[in-house]
């Protein structure tokens, strides 16, 4: 309710003022008629009197609300990994210098960016390494428009095995949407002897595969064409709501987006209606890989009823841990940072996962030993 | 001798899965508490007595159940927990069961499941179906608050030990549990929290339980509890068989659902363990009771990005 009536007063103000176009144009249509509710609704014309008018606390103006943020701070560092055989360059930005490496997977659309808040708020326990994936950010490949599952899983290995060569430290794989899929089938694939954990984030077979027949739909009814990296910012966040967390959308959304020098306007830096032909690849089966996937797991969710028949039954066999966020829109690494680094960190303090991998052995104890302490 | 006429008239409504009114859950909320605080934490349970899994506000199924297994109290029952969330019909289904509870203290037993917890139910959905059905949540209280009370375990016949999940490092003996203070909302950790979040597992020892709460416990670990206590059986709910039952841990440890087509989407067989007046054991299977409307299983499709 805080929110809304200042947004309303911020509306007010522009109104009164003389502020330029291109400023009213960020306004939000739907404050504007909360605003006009309040105006109406005040019953006698004397409290708006100018006497009667409290001095306005101060508060930033649209434009510097949805401004753009750096990432410094949350990450300590950016790095292009260049993978030898092809010469391509991946982004990947890093936080953290002791503890397991905690690597991030984005979903479709977004940027390592994505997890930034997360990053900042984990990296005294764990090192966080986000990359942006084939086709995002700043990422540079030979096809950026490749983004079949076996391109993009071989990406991660790939860079994995650029960045830590033959003696990896031990890994949490976490990936969002897309980029779950490919967390699931990059773990899938054993070739990672020190991986020991694996998050996937708001992605179930089920849904997903139901939801793609709308997907083209959803896409094209976002907005293409912005005035500003401000202009996306507020879009994502009020107009198309893919994100409800202002403060990550603000450092994380302006990766997403590139400059078109034709058109004279930011785009979105990847061409998602492109993309469809791999959209079954990533999800079919996943269910039933994710099951059999040899690590501990974790399944977060934005809504319980997401799961579809395999991870139903795989839930109620106790065979991972599910953990839904409420409140939190699809992704819940921006939307809910602080619960989702907690939840991150929890569920490796849980499975003992240190530096070196898991410390399982240890806990197998016999009962008299736990008995007696 | 008091009047069961209420109470009678509200499990007649109930099995027609009509909700009672708040203030009948209030009423019969506290009638309950009454008896359930007078309750061990190992509460002692005579034969013959049939022992049922998982139900999860199946309501029908519920009522199927007890179509297979003779109606309450010509049976005496023994329900692991784990009435409410996922279903349709919680609300009615853990209103039932308690109001046969209060109707018949000494013919049911009704143990306290991982889902009969404050937490979980405003996750899984109970929490929801009270606000749906009540407009408020007084029911959910008066529920969530009844649940402290429910027992955590039950003993047939000094043999067969029932609990919801399984085994916990910190409870080796039955008086171990005895001792425990019950009467809160299901902890995190500990072992409370382990009685009704842990699972037998093909390893041996003890193992972190993939669930995120509760253990995992090898066989050699429920042969040393069985040998320790005097019992021959563990009898547990919370993980989903797809035969209604399943036996493991070469016998030592059993595990009955009673919940079919599980989420209305999981095609397993439900089943019930009758333990007869000679300590003799016999599963019954059953499958999803026919229903003249199925529940709404359509999911909204989420407005996933990719």
């Amino acid at each position: 309710m805080e929110r809304l009536s200042a947004d309303a007063d911020d509306d007010f103000g522009v109104e009164r003022s003389t502020i330029g176009t291109a400023m009213l144009s960020l306004e939000d249509p739907i404050m504007e008629e909360g605003e006009e509710s309040s105006s109406t609704s005040g019953g006698e014309p004397s409290v708006f009197a100018p006497e009667s008018i409290p001095p306005r606390p101060f508060r930033e103006p649209a434009s510097s609300k949805y401004a753009a943020l750096p990432w410094q701070g949350h990450f300590d560092e950016e790095h292009d990994i260049i993978i030898p055989a092809t010469g391509e360059a991946f982004h990947v930005y890093v936080a953290g210098s002791q503890g397991p490496v905690v690597f991030c997977l984005h979903g479709g659309g977004y940027s390592g960016l994505s997890f930034a808040l997360v990053a900042g708020k984990m990296k005294e326990k764990v090192r966080v390494v986000a990359i942006d994936m084939r086709g995002h950010g700043q990422s540079r490949t030979n096809d950026d428009s490749d983004l079949s599952a076996e391109t993009l899983c071989s990406d991660v290995l790939n860079v994995i095995h650029t960045m830590y060569g033959q003696n990896p430290p031990a890994f949490i794989l976490i990936g969002h949407s897309m980029g779950g899929a490919i967390a699931v089938r990059v773990a899938a694939k054993r070739v990672l002897p020190t991986l020991a954990g694996l998050v996937v984030v708001d992605v179930v077979e089920g849904t997903a595969m139901a939801s793609l027949i709308h997907m083209q739909k959803i896409l094209s009814s976002r907005q293409m064409h912005f005035q500003s990296p401000e202009q996306a910012i507020m879009w994502t966040v009020k107009g198309g709501g893919a994100l409800r967390n202002i403060d990550s959308a603000r450092i994380s959304v302006p990766s997403t987006l590139k400059f078109d020098e034709q058109k004279q306007c930011y785009v979105w830096r990847t061409p998602l209606q492109d993309s469809e032909a791999y959209w079954r690849g990533w999800y079919e089966g996943l269910s039933d890989v994710f099951l059999s996937c040899p690590v501990a797991k974790l399944l977060l969710l934005a809504g319980t009823d997401r799961l579809d028949r395999s991870l139903t039954i795989g839930q109620m066999q106790g065979k991972f841990q599910m953990i839904v966020v409420r409140h939190s829109g699809h992704a819940i690494q921006e939307d809910e940072p602080e619960e989702f680094a907690n939840v991150v960190l929890n569920f490796i303090a849980r499975n003992r996962i240190g530096t070196f991998g898991s410390e399982i052995p240890g806990l197998r104890r016999p009962i008299q030993l736990r008995s007696s302490n | 001798m008091p009047s069961y006429a209420d109470v009678d008239r509200q499990i007649e409504q109930l099995s027609e899965c009509k909700p009672l009114s708040e203030i009948e859950v209030k009423n019969l909320c506290d009638q309950a508490r009454a008896i359930l605080v007078e309750e061990w934490n190992v509460q002692p349970v005579k034969c013959p007595v049939t022992v049922c899994g998982d139900i999860h506000g199946q309501f029908h199924d519920l009522i199927e159940l007890f179509r297979i297994g003779g109606k309450a109290p010509d049976t005496n029952y023994l329900f692991m927990g784990d009435y409410v969330d996922r279903g349709y019909y919680s609300v009615e289904t853990v209103s039932l069961l308690v109001a046969l509870k209060v109707r018949y203290r000494d013919r049911i037993t009704i143990l306290r499941g991982n889902h009969e917890s404050r937490q979980i139910t405003q996750v899984y959905g109970f929490y929801d179906e009270c606000l749906r059905k009540y407009g408020n949540a007084n029911v959910w209280k008066y529920f969530t608050d009844l649940f402290d009370y429910l027992p955590l375990t039950a003993l047939i016949e000094r043999e067969i030990f029932c609990l919801h999940g399984g085994l916990s490092p910190s409870l080796d003996t039955l008086d171990h549990i005895r001792a425990l203070d019950r009467i809160q909302e299901v902890p995190h950790e500990g072992p409370m929290c382990d009685l009704l979040w842990s699972d037998p597992d093909d390893r041996c020892g003890w193992g972190i339980s993939p669930r995120g709460a509760g253990y995992t416990f090898g066989q050699d670990i429920a042969e040393q509890f069985n040998h320790t206590n005097g019992l021959n059986l563990v009898a547990r709910a919370h993980q989903l068989v797809m035969e209604g039952y399943n036996w493991c841990q070469d016998k030592n440890v059993v595990t009955v659902f009673s919940a079919p087509n599980y989420c209305y989407r999981c095609g397993n067989m439900a089943a019930i363990m009758e333990i007869d007046e000679t300590m003799r054991r016999s599963f019954l299977q059953f499958e999803p009771a026919p229903r003249q409307s199925e529940p709404d299983v359509t999911r909204k499709t989420p407005d996933y990005f990719l």
